[in-house]
């Protein structure tokens, strides 16, 4: 689609087709007419010719609708709010967060703790890393804080879970190590989709 | 053999059956004996080779006793059972059971005095429904075209009597098509 | 018939056979019919339909009957308990009665015992009227059962049962009224002799052809027609109470109801289970069946229903009209031909 179509927003005028609505008939010749007219028009017939065409077009051109959606997924937005995942550095493989405690003094729903201490190189380490996703309202404000984009929103948004527990500790959000080439980096907020062409539709304005 | 078997299996089932129609208090009870009696009778029909009688017997009393059921639908609560007025239970049995009794005498007569003889015996190479053709348009042509004539008088008095208001339309408003016109007009222009 | 001399005597034990055979079979294709009918509507609709059980959702059929088997036996508190239970059972006897007297599979000898199973259970010389008045009889399931429950729902749906089955009854017999006076007889095997020389009775009488397969749905309560469980109007009609096995007699009724209105449409109107160019006639016969069978889901899918005054009007002002003029102007024709 180029620009200018894109542009032109005058839909109303362009491949509308006007219902001859006829009028409601008076007499019995008139209602006989618009009998006989409604039953010789193939109008029946054009409704079955586009179930079977859909029909076709869903076997044989493979334009199957169904997204077979625990099995495959549809790509999501980098705008939507997931479970968190917390990104490592790429050339050594260690986790980014630098303890600095940003996310934890800006979650409003204080979901997040942690807590740091110093290493051996008198770096500061994470020794503890929970987000409490009973309580995450999922308003974005610890990745847009930090300062390393080591926590981001991640794809995970099946959050169904048996237990509380279950992906609210720091190694369970952490990129495993062996899918380091897989990392995503974080697009950023107001980043569209990956399939945003495809999903590009004109707004039928003026009716 | 089959035949004999079949035969009191029929005749059992459809006295019980009408028994149960005359008996029962309930709507619902009766009118599906009935209609229970009635296709079962068919299949005395179907034992004695009259097919063509048989089927018909199935179509028309099933149809009919079908609108008995949109009647009883209309005036009955159907799960309930309807109370009966008995204003003088003595008179009610005696003229019952006479009538019975004129009923036993009128079809036994024959048969005791045996001077039953058949006026169409059935021919090889006829089938039923010839057979019954050509008895209705030769011997029973008149009460044939009279019965004819009786019903479409009564299915023309009965339109008269329920189509009084045929003509009004709920769905038909001249002011929403005057709207229509006015509104088409604006979109052409 | 010389033909019919020359076949073994048809016994009692060859009947009983059939019948079971007919039974087994009819009930598994009425089955099957769900699963046909879920298919078919989902590809119409670019969907998959059901596909995780079995291969290619094959076994869907034997899950649903599970489902249906062990789910509880509910009966209405105010419902008439004796008459809830019957009506199911005639909607399905009713439809496989219908089939007694309707030509399916070839007749055939069991070789060891040596009985002969014929190829219609009960060869009645009015098989035609027979299937009507049997599926006529059929329509008291959906009458009692609406009925007896106790239900709002369920009085409308009988109500409208009692309607439109009444209405549709004479259309379907007077738009088969033509093709019987050509022919000059109701049993199937005569039909099917009358078309051997390869014209189908639909060329002379396309218009009876069209009212009864209109009349046909409305009678097996089809889409155009199904008024009578109507899902946005009336919840679900006369089986709005039930659940369960008894809720499955009824489909397996109207799926068998829907195959023998094939049966009757392929032998009376398109050929009958002739030979056809290079087809043998038990292919052409099955086809048939199947694109009929088929033609119900693809108007299902296609077209939208109509309301209960429009189809009394369409009854009674325009098919019965119809079917009349097509048989006053076939008489006519007959009688100035030959």
């Amino acid at each position: 689609m180029s620009l200018e179509q894109f542009k032109n927003r005058n839909v109303g005028t362009q491949n509308y087709v006007k219902l001859d609505l006829d009028h409601t008939p008076t007499s019995g010749w008139c209602q006989f007419k618009q009998v006989v007219k409604r039953t010789f028009k193939p109008e029946l017939f054009v409704g079955l010719w586009v179930t079977l065409r859909e029909m076709i077009n869903a076997l044989f051109r493979g334009k199957m609708h169904t997204t077979q959606y625990p099995f495959e997924k549809l790509p999501i937005s980098p705008r939507y709010r997931a479970i968190h995942d917390m990104l490592r550095l790429l050339e050594s493989g260690h986790y980014r967060c630098i303890g600095c405690g940003l996310c934890e003094k800006i979650c409003i729903a204080n979901c997040i703790t942690m807590e740091t201490r110093y290493d051996e190189n008198q770096r500061k380490e994470v020794s503890e890393y929970t987000i409490n996703f009973g309580r995450c309202i999922f308003c974005g404000y610890c990745a847009e804080v930090c300062p390393e984009l080591a926590i981001v929103h991640g794809q995970r948004y099946e959050t169904a879970s048996e237990q509380r527990a279950s992906f609210s500790l720091f190694e369970d959000m952490l990129t495993p190590i062996d899918q380091l080439n897989l990392q995503q980096e974080y697009q950023g907020f107001g980043a569209v989709s990956p399939n945003a062409d495809e999903n590009i539709k004109k707004t039928p304005l003026a009716y | 053999m089959y035949e004999f078997i079949a035969f009191y299996i029929f005749a059992i089932a459809t006295t019980i059956l009408f028994v149960i129609t005359v008996m029962s208090k309930n709507v619902l009870y009766s009118m599906t004996s009935l209609a229970a009696g009635m296709v079962l009778i068919s299949g005395f029909f179907f034992l004695l080779g009259a097919d063509f009688l048989g089927v018909v017997q199935l179509i028309v009393y099933v149809g009919a006793v079908m609108a008995l059921y949109a009647f009883a639908m209309m005036f009955f609560d159907a799960t309930k059972n309807v109370k009966e007025k008995h204003q003088n239970p003595a008179l009610v049995f005696l003229l019952g059971g006479l009538m019975a009794l004129v009923f036993v005498i009128m079809f036994s007569a024959p048969v005791i005095g045996d001077n039953i003889q058949a006026l169409y015996p059935i021919e090889d190479g006829v089938g039923n429904a010839q057979a019954v053709g050509m008895v209705l348009f030769t011997k029973y042509l008149v009460p044939f075209e009279v019965a004819a004539v009786m019903l479409l008088v009564a299915m023309i008095a009965g339109i008269i009597l329920a189509g009084k208001k045929m003509d009004y339309s709920l769905t038909k408003s001249e002011a929403i098509d005057e709207e229509m016109n006015v509104e088409l007009k604006k979109g052409e222009e | 018939m010389e033909t019919a001399t020359m076949l073994p005597e048809v016994t009692a034990a060859g009947v009983i056979i059939k019948a079971v055979l007919i039974l087994a079979v009819i009930a598994a294709i009425a089955g099957f019919g769900t699963y046909i009918e879920r298919k078919v509507l989902a590809f119409m609709q670019r969907r998959l339909g059901p596909q995780h059980v079995g291969p290619f959702g094959l076994l869907q059929l034997a899950a649903d009957g599970i489902k249906l088997f062990t789910k509880e036996d509910i009966i209405p508190q105010h419902a008439n308990k004796i008459i809830f239970a019957v009506a199911p059972v005639i909607t399905a006897a009713t439809a496989f009665i219908a089939l007694a007297a309707v030509p399916v599979f070839p007749d055939f000898t069991i070789p060891l015992l040596d009985i002969y199973v014929p190829s219609i259970a009960s060869d009645v010389n009015v098989g035609i009227l027979f299937v009507l008045g049997m599926m006529a009889a059929g329509l008291y399931g959906p009458l009692l059962a609406g009925m007896a429950q106790a239900n709002k729902w369920g009085i409308i749906g009988s109500a409208r049962t009692a309607i439109q089955f009444l209405s549709y009854e004479v259309v379907t017999g007077l738009s088969i009224l033509a093709p019987i006076m050509m022919v000059g007889s109701l049993s199937f095997v005569d039909f099917n002799n009358y078309q051997a020389d390869g014209t189908w009775i639909v060329v002379y009488q396309p218009v009876a052809f069209v009212l009864f397969l209109i009349a046909g749905y409305a009678e097996t309560n089809r889409t155009p027609f199904d008024l009578l469980e109507h899902e946005a109007e009336i919840v679900s009609g006369y089986v709005t109470e039930y659940s369960g096995m008894r809720w499955g007699l009824f489909f397996i009724g109207e799926y068998a109801n829907m195959i023998t209105i094939g049966v009757i449409a392929s032998i009376v109107f398109l050929g009958g289970y002739n030979d056809f160019w290079i087809f043998p006639g038990w292919l052409m016969i099955i086809a048939k069946i199947a694109f009929s069978f088929f033609f119900m889901l693809w108007v299902r899918a296609a077209w939208p229903h109509i309301r209960p005054d429009q189809l009394m009007w369409l009854c009674w002002k325009v098919l019965m009209p119809l079917a009349v003029v097509n048989v006053v102007i076939t008489g006519i024709v007959m009688m100035i031909v030959g």
